[in-house]
């Protein structure tokens, strides 16, 4: 755009002219020109210089030859030097001064009027006053100036320039009048020419078509001054179109050079047009009218010799419009909607710039091929003779004329088409247009960036690194393409991607990189097949060639024969080559994410999970191809992270290649009977393998030696997590799988975790059955090397719910105490050897209620350590006790393994005993308790004594353990008010009781009450208790410490019994020897009581006494009831049964049917002393 | 019969998964091995305006030259695409619609998984007589 004149680029601005005054020109100048719409303003001193507007040519005869369709200068000129309005600036005191004056200023006038009448230019008189004189001019002047100068009134103008105060003030009283005085007189002048020239066009009074193109445009022109956009743009399509017919009508000139001619008015008219379009924000119409003016002249091509030129030409085209867009879409242009265009609307794209900086190269690129074309045909064109130079642009637009020179004159003589085509051929040949090819495709590249367009921008990215590589640029090149290789790998456009690799190979040519030539060569050979793609004959194709099976062969073969030494890469630049040896050793890296993957994929599987150290585990290396034809690897060498294990797979068909020149000595070597790649093939591989270090072994690369100086490096990935390989996920590909075994397949990992080395420690928990609550329970720890010296051993000690949870009370938020805990660990005690000294600081010990940590001491192989855990419950609760015993095998060194113990054990906490307790009455006592006589009994009554009577207590203790106990002591313990009562008697057992499993110790105590109340705490029954270990072990012996077990009685009533009724009889008796059974009746109140009493009779004895009577027993006093009884049999016999009734209380007194029998014996028996 | 026509079918990820160059042997070598370029950078508006727009058939999406590019979405975001230099809309049209059901017979083949490349000879054949009858 820039190449175009000034005078085409920008609208037209009317011009004037101001005469005469020259003090004021400046004023009026800039005043004009700060108006909207401008003014531009040519400023003549005096008179004398009018000549400077040229003078009228004299009219066209219809004969005259058309030289041209539009002469070159005829804008500027109508821009630049004829005005449409010419000021006649005249000073007051000349109008109104002398008659010399006076006759000066209408010479003047006349001059002017006869220069400026035959342009019909527009007078305007200005009689600039001084502000002290403006009444001194005299009114008849006036009006004779302006008869003289033949104009309106209102066109003769008196301006007052005056002081410089009044400056301002002068330009607004007369500036608006002096303004509108030209702004009116320019556009009448303009519309007056245009309508001249279209009387013209309505008539059709022209001689040729050139004159209607010409004409058509000083109309739009004239319009385009008058600022009558759509007036102009009407007017230059008319001429657009005029000029079109014009093609293949016209015979002016020779044919080349006429056509040329008609391309540059066309592309000034479209220019025009677009400029118009675009700036009445039509940018759709504009789209439109492009696509149409290059559709139009497309395929006009023109003489063969010069289609450059034509390429040329539409590039510029291109060109000029994507700088219109820019500059326009630079203003906030507002791009319309897709939505509402059209049927046949513009593309997304063709609003952007970037679309047509992208179109313009491959004209440019036409044109270069044309060009060179051309330049081979014409042979003669080398020399350039002086001819050439003297060729310049002709006075009209897009001719061509030399200049001779002639005598001091210049004289412009046409050019025959073959003259002008050495002339274009010679101009060409100065221009390099690689360099503005790459620089509007990085321009449209970067443009298509900023709109997030990548796939637009790859493409523009292709075609910007293919010019930098057929400029032999191949660094620039290469990192072009190999940004935009990433794209197509992605997205799989496979015919893309091999002609992109088909570059990048050649570009490694140039740069003489031998590993990016195999690189992009094996990924290549190891793309998919394209199916459907045409054959295309490699005549078509890039440096890639077809995208074919056998082409993919073919760089196989060369990059491997390259790789393995046997031929030479050559390069680009004249005989040099590159060979690959051992100066130049070759190595390749495929890791997860690079393209290479396809040509070898390494799985490997351990067959298990885990291994013993030092044991044997399989290990199946997979490896994968897709190239073509078959490889044939010469070694495998399997690394590992622990670099020991490493191992070496030679094949064996190729011994004498595979001499292990680089195996460190000592490495295992295996050796296959072949190893060769078929496509898509898997080769399994499986070894044995072993390590004797503890924790991951992993594989982490699989090298393949190929040849001496090749070598690919491939990272070791685990069937388990293997991903697609990218380009082949979605072909038609036979799916195997890596391993023999399926499962392994899914499985597999090329990682195996290698264990600890079997402990050779026993770690023994002595366990003496169940714990019981509240006893100290000791657990002997023992640590006993079979194997293995311990060294920095550390004992750990857990206590866990078995059920889960911690060891405390459900009520854990509480604060932590020890009542809250049902288990704790109470203390840890260990033996240290006398003989060995530790430092005090290597015997950590610590103690927590549910974990404890201790040092071993060092053990050698053969010794052992004990130690105690002191664990006391304090409910019933099972626990799982955890001890680990953590330690080196050998001393001091730090790449040794910690070796680990575990031991658990479950223990049950017990209950040891259970305390029962019983209220009974004297043998053969019944006092007559009222509390009792209650029809209903309740459940939770109370019991109820005797005052003053004695009464039984019967204290059982049953043993819950599965050990036998041993019983120190039983009492029981007053609570308060001593005396209340008496119990008898306290039991201290000197020697200790020996309790067994399951079974009940009984023992009764005498409780006297002596005071009368219904709530009386008798006092808590106190136990103590050992565990009974039979033979007195030695660590027993001082620890085993004896418990309290408590139990508290519960509360008795305690009451008077009004009636006491006693039985008596003697303990036995003898068949037929008669005896007295006595019943005796206590009154204890102060009543006289009414007492019933009857016998039963019984077969076993023979009675005598009252049968049956009431009596009265007195107050205080006791009433005997005696009875003579004989018995009749013998053994254990009923007493007859006495029934005694009280009437006050309505209560019958029973003897219980145990305290009335009696053992007969039939005879007297003799009972003899012993002296056991 | 266009000039040139190259037909492709792009599957959901971007990637093509049928390609036939229909019509005569191209004559201009250096468009000849771009269309695949052209069309994949056809895509970038494709991306855009399938959202913006209800329609299946979008005619001249992009110019190249004088090569226009149309596309037809299915509602799976497959893409049918054809490069060509003809004006004939509704050839293009009926043509897209033809291979459409073309296209969806091979889906329904219960071997062929989605997204993958079509090979099958069949398809390939009767797209090429489709061109020939609407092209």
């Amino acid at each position: 755009m820039e190449e175009y004149p000034e005078e085409l680029r920008t609208p037209p601005v009317a011009l004037t002219c101001v005469v005469g005054c020259p003090e004021v020109h400046g004023l009026i100048t800039a005043h004009l020109h700060s108006q909207q719409p401008p003014i531009n303003t040519i400023a003549l001193p005096d008179f004398s210089k009018i000549s400077v507007i040229p003078p009228k040519k004299p009219p066209r005869e219809n004969s005259e030859h058309v030289g041209g369709i539009l002469k070159r200068d005829w804008l500027s000129k109508h821009r630049t030097r004829i005005p449409a309005v010419v000021a006649a600036l005249f000073s007051s005191s000349n109008v109104s001064g002398d008659p010399a004056q006076w006759l000066q200023v209408c010479t003047d006038l006349e001059n002017l009027k006869a220069t400026i009448r035959g342009r019909n230019i527009k007078l305007v008189v200005v009689v600039v006053s001084q502000a002290g004189h403006k009444d001194d001019m005299s009114e008849d002047r006036m009006i004779a100036l302006r008869k003289r100068a033949e104009v309106d009134s209102k066109y003769l103008i008196v301006f007052v320039p005056d002081e410089h105060m009044e400056l301002k003030q002068s330009l607004s009283r007369h500036g608006p009048r002096l303004c509108t005085a030209f702004a009116d007189l320019a556009s009448t002048y303009y519309r007056d020419e245009g309508r001249r020239v279209k009387v013209r066009l309505e008539k059709k009074s022209f001689s040729s078509m050139e004159l209607n193109v010409r004409y058509c445009f000083k109309v739009a022109v004239y319009a385009e001054f008058r600022r009558d956009w759509p007036e102009a743009l009407k007017l230059y399509e008319d001429a657009y179109h005029a000029l079109r017919e014009m093609v293949g009508t016209s015979t002016r000139m020779p044919p080349i050079q006429r056509l040329v001619e008609i391309k540059t008015i066309a592309e000034q008219l479209h220019f025009k047009m677009s400029t118009l379009l675009l700036h009445g924000g039509k940018v759709v119409e504009a789209i439109a009218w492009f696509r149409q003016h290059t559709a139009n002249y497309r395929k006009l091509l023109g003489a063969p010799e010069v289609i450059f030129l034509h390429w040329e030409w539409l590039s510029r085209q291109y060109l000029v419009f994507a700088q219109l867009l820019e500059t326009s879409s630079a203003n906030g242009l507002q791009f319309p909607s897709m939505a509402s265009v059209p049927a046949d609307k513009p593309t997304e794209w063709e609003f952007h710039p970037a679309y047509y900086y992208q179109a313009i190269t491959s004209y440019l690129k036409e044109k270069n091929i044309c060009l060179e074309l051309a330049l081979s045909m014409s042979e003669d064109v080398g020399p350039i003779d002086g001819s050439a130079e003297s060729v310049v642009a002709s006075v009209y637009h897009g001719q061509f004329a030399r200049l001779l020179e002639r005598e001091d004159t210049y004289i412009m003589q046409s050019l025959t088409d073959d003259e002008y085509v050495r002339y274009t051929l010679v101009e060409g040949k100065r221009f390099l247009d690689s360099f503005e090819i790459i620089a509007l495709l990085k321009r449209s590249f970067e443009a298509y960036n900023n709109l997030k367009a990548e796939r637009a921008a790859a493409y523009c990215g292709f075609q910007m690194a293919r010019e930098y590589f057929s400029l032999s640029e191949f660094s620039n090149a290469k990192q072009i393409f190999d940004n935009i290789a990433s794209l197509y790998r992605r997205e799989g456009w496979l015919l893309s991607l091999w002609e992109l690799l088909g570059y990048l190979r050649e570009c490694s040519r140039g740069t003489g990189s031998v590993k990016d030539f195999i690189e992009y060569s094996l990924e290549m050979a190891a793309m998919p097949e394209t199916t459907n793609a045409v054959e295309l004959s490699s005549k078509y194709c890039g440096p890639a060639g077809p995208a074919t099976l056998s082409q993919r062969a073919k760089i196989h073969k060369e990059a491997f024969e390259v790789a393995r030494g046997g031929s030479e890469l050559t390069l680009k630049e004249q005989n040099s080559h590159l060979k690959v040896n051992s100066d130049y050793p070759l190595y390749l890296e495929i890791d997860l994410v690079s393209p290479l993957r396809v040509v070898l994929l390494s799985l490997v599987a351990f067959h298990q999970p885990t291994v013993k150290p030092g044991a044997l585990s399989l290990l199946t290396i997979s490896l994968r191809t897709q190239l073509p034809t078959n490889v044939e690897i010469d070694q495998l060498e399997v690394q590992f992270n622990q670099s020991e294990c490493n191992f070496i797979i030679v094949n064996d068909q190729k011994p004498h290649i595979a001499a292990i020149s680089n195996v460190q000595p000592g490495r295992r070597v295996e050796t296959a009977p072949t190893l060769v790649l078929a496509t898509n093939k898997w080769l399994r591989l499986t070894y044995e393998i072993k390590s004797d270090q503890s924790g991951k072994l992993e594989c982490i690369y699989v090298i393949a030696r190929i040849g001496p100086h090749f070598t690919i490096c491939c990272r070791a990935e685990s069937p388990a997590s293997m991903s697609d390989l990218p380009l082949w996920k979605f072909e038609n590909l036979l799916e195997t799988i890596p391993t023999v075994d399926p499962g392994l397949a899914f499985s597999g990992q090329k990682a195996i975790q290698v264990e600890e080395p079997d402990p050779q420690v026993d770690l023994n928990l002595g366990s003496s059955g169940p714990a019981l609550v509240g006893e100290s329970f000791i657990l002997p720890v023992t640590v006993a090397s079979k194997g293995h010296a311990v060294y920095s051993g550390e004992l750990k000690i857990n206590l866990v719910d078995t059920r889960g949870g911690g060891l405390l009370s459900p009520r854990e938020d509480e604060p932590f105490s020890a009542d809250n805990l049902h288990v704790e660990l109470v203390d840890i005690s260990c033996h240290v050897p006398e003989d060995q000294s530790e430092a005090p600081s290597d015997n950590i010990q610590k103690i927590q209620p549910s974990f404890g940590l201790i040092s071993v001491p060092s053990l050698d192989v053969g010794d052992s350590w004990s130690c105690k855990l002191k664990i006391k419950w304090n409910r019933p609760k099972p626990i799982m006790l955890y001890v680990s015993l953590g330690y080196y095998p050998q001393n001091g060194e730090p790449s040794s393994q910690k070796v680990h113990v575990h031991k658990s054990l479950q223990i049950e906490g017990k209950t040891a005993v259970t305390i029962s307790h019983r209220y009974m009455l004297p043998f053969r006592k019944d006092p007559l308790l009222l509390s009792k006589i209650k029809s209903v009994p309740e459940p939770d009554q109370i019991p109820s004594l005797a005052l003053n009577e004695l009464n039984m207590l019967l204290i059982s203790v049953k043993n819950c353990s599965e050990v036998p106990l041993r019983l120190l002591s039983m009492s029981i313990e007053m609570e308060e008010n001593k005396g209340s009562c008496n119990v008898q008697p306290q039991h201290v057992f000197g020697e200790p009781v020996v309790h067994v499993p399951g079974e009940e110790f009984k023992k009764v105590f005498t409780i006297v009450p002596s005071v009368n109340c219904t709530k009386l705490k008798i006092g808590t029954v106190s136990l103590r208790w050992q565990r009974d270990s039979g033979v007195r072990e030695q660590f027993h012996s001082c620890d085993t410490e004896s418990q309290f077990m408590k139990h508290r009685l519960p509360d008795v009533n305690i009451e008077l019994p009004p009636l006491v009724v006693s039985m008596e009889c003697p303990p036995h008796a003898i068949l037929g020897n008669p005896f007295i059974y006595s019943i005796k009746i206590y009154n204890h109140t102060e009543l006289l009581q009414e007492i019933k009493f009857s016998i039963s009779d019984s077969q076993s004895f023979v009675s005598s006494g009252p049968h049956s009577d009431t009596i009265f027993v007195l107050p205080s006093s006791a009433h005997v009831l005696s009875y003579m009884l004989v018995p009749l049999g013998s053994g254990s016999l009923q007493l007859p049964r006495v029934t005694v009734t009280s009437v006050r209380y309505a209560a019958g007194l029973q003897p219980s049917n145990t305290s009335s029998i009696i053992f007969v014996y039939p005879s007297k028996p003799h009972f003899e002393a012993s002296d056991t | 019969m266009a000039n040139t026509a190259c037909f492709m079918i792009v599957s959901k990820n971007d990637i093509p998964i049928y390609e036939a160059e229909v019509g005569t042997v191209p004559k201009k070598e250096d468009a000849a091995h771009q269309h695949q370029f052209i069309l994949h950078a056809a895509l970038d508006i494709v991306q855009d305006m399938a959202w913006t727009t209800s329609a299946m058939f979008l005619k001249a999406i992009d110019r190249f030259n004088d090569l226009v590019v149309s596309v037809y979405i299915k509602v799976i975001h497959t893409r049918l695409m054809l490069l060509h230099d003809s004006r004939n809309d509704d050839g293009i049209k009926s043509f897209f619609q033809e291979v459409h059901e073309l296209y969806i017979k091979t889906l329904l083949n219960p071997l062929y998984l989605p997204g993958s490349r079509i090979t099958s000879s069949h398809f390939d054949t009767k797209v090429r007589a489709l061109a020939r009858k609407y092209l």
